[in-house]
């Protein structure tokens, strides 16, 4: 068996896209799968929000200089309207702080100290978008499997997994996916999608890692219903979210971060 | 914390000619040298180019500390150790190897990462006291975040990357840049970008595994 390159192991630790071949071996192999996880660690250590490149400047409060000063024993001064001038005034920040412990010494019972969003940032919008989706996917896939009663069992498959797509964020998508074993033993994705248009680009499907850590790209979906032959040997239960996205006709085959409906196998 | 991303991903920083996630040229009715010569001056000890450098990447810097740890204390204390880390340490900072606020911005993350370990020892010492005061059974020692501990011990591996190595990792990590993305932006060839990814990922790697363990044992 062929395995990935070292340069495509360290693409998907960065959580880039595969080429399908590539991401299809990836789902299958656990030699593969390990290395990308040991690659990861790095990544997910460093490639968090709080240590992105600079966003919007605040300008730091005037008293703050006067430390350095102290420290450095330098003479000279910054020029007060200057600094000031250089951000809009302080304790207005165009962005939320991330919530973290007030005092010096938080209480044992506050969260995690270091904020993390242990993703890069385009995953990680998808992520949040989708965190409140998810939970109600689990619950509404599953009484969706419990409530269908074989209602097309003379269909051309075993259904094994099916999922209710919510609408995310101010979408109005929605739709359902359900995957059914052919006689073959290939499984098969069909997607019913219920949106409008898209105002630009077209929307693809995806089938998602929990943690959106990792993705397969299945293919362009038109509102209505599409069937994606999966690839042989992928564990549903690695991938068990069913994502629905916007793309631009931009050549980048990278997910584009905005995702329009979503739920999970079950 | 759509918001919180948001900015970030439109910013392009502007400063070509060095691979660098970061550097803002200072606004166009600031007084003084241009950033470069800022630069050289601060390497050389020029004080006035310290107050120089916190008149045009103070609000930045700050900027990081807010975003980490909201408005208060713990930020500026990280924006203020920035400035004189960066003076005291200014035989570090190379001119020939990127702009003066890209290397104020890798040590403030630094400063970020000491703050976030400081914060666990103590949430840990809290713990331990709590657990004593009502007489737990003894669990043993809270454990280390092992994120924080990572965190510091990565930003110190990077900072002995040369270029270009480095600037390719910290704009795929920081600036959230594919690799297609950064091949374009550094002119390097697609390949070239692919390989250096993997081998810093890689060191990384076997940092975290050599000292890493060891850290967090």
């Amino acid at each position: 068996m062929r395995h990935c390159t070292p340069e495509d192991l360290g693409l998907a630790a960065l959580g880039e896209p595969l080429p399908a071949d590539e991401a299809a071996h990836l789902a299958g192999c656990a030699r593969c799968g390990d290395e990308v996880a040991a690659l990861r660690r790095g990544v997910e250590a460093l490639a968090v929000p709080e240590l992105a490149a600079p966003g919007p400047p605040v300008a730091p409060p005037p008293g703050l200089w006067a430390g350095i000063a102290a420290a450095t024993g330098v003479g000279v001064a910054p020029r007060a309207h200057v600094v000031a001038a250089s951000a809009p005034p302080a304790g207005v920040p165009d962005s939320p702080p991330l919530p973290v412990g007030a005092g010096p010494v938080p209480p044992p019972a506050d969260p995690p100290l270091a904020p993390v969003v242990p993703l890069r940032p385009r995953r990680s919008r998808v992520l949040l978008a989708a965190a409140a989706a998810l939970v109600a996917g689990l619950a509404i896939g599953a009484g969706a499997v419990a409530l269908r009663g074989g209602d097309d069992a003379g269909g051309s498959g075993v259904p094994v997994a099916a999922a209710t797509l919510d609408p995310l964020a101010e979408s109005d998508a929605s739709g359902r996916a359900e995957v059914v074993e052919r006689a073959d033993g290939t499984l098969v994705l069909e997607v019913d999608l219920a949106a409008g248009a898209p105002a630009e680009g077209y929307y693809e499907a995806w089938l998602l890692t929990e943690s959106v850590s990792g993705l397969i790209p299945l293919g362009v979906v038109r509102t209505g219903s599409e069937q994606f032959e999966l690839p042989a040997g992928l564990d549903l239960g690695e991938y068990p979210v069913v994502d629905v996205s916007i793309e631009q006709l931009d050549g980048d085959p990278t997910h584009s971060g905005v995702s329009v409906a979503r739920g999970q196998l079950a | 914390m759509t918001d919180l991303l948001g900015p970030r991903t439109s910013q392009r920083p502007r400063t070509v000619g060095w691979v660098t996630t970061e550097a803002t040229p200072a606004a166009p009715d600031a007084s003084g040298p241009d950033d470069a010569e800022v630069g050289r001056r601060f390497a050389a000890g020029d004080e006035q180019a310290l107050a120089w450098a916190y008149e045009r990447w103070a609000a930045q810097v700050h900027g990081m500390a807010v975003r980490a740890f909201g408005p208060g204390p713990d930020a500026e204390d990280v924006t203020q150790q920035t400035f004189v880390s960066a003076w005291t340490g200014r035989s570090g900072f190379r001119p020939e190897q990127g702009p003066l606020p890209a290397w104020l911005v890798g040590v403030a993350r630094h400063k970020i990462a000491d703050t976030w370990a400081r914060r666990d020892r103590q949430r840990r010492a809290a713990e331990a006291a709590a657990a004593e005061a009502q007489r737990l059974p003894a669990v043993g020692p809270a454990p280390v975040d092992s994120a924080v501990a990572d965190r510091v011990l990565l930003l110190g591996e990077l900072d002995r990357l040369g270029q270009p190595q480095r600037g390719i990792i910290e704009l795929a990590f920081f600036a959230d840049l594919t690799h297609t993305q950064i091949a374009e932006r550094t002119g390097l060839p697609l390949g070239t970008v692919k390989s250096h990814i993997r081998r810093t990922l890689e060191r990384l790697r076997d940092r975290l595994e050599v000292d890493g363990a060891a850290l967090h044992a």
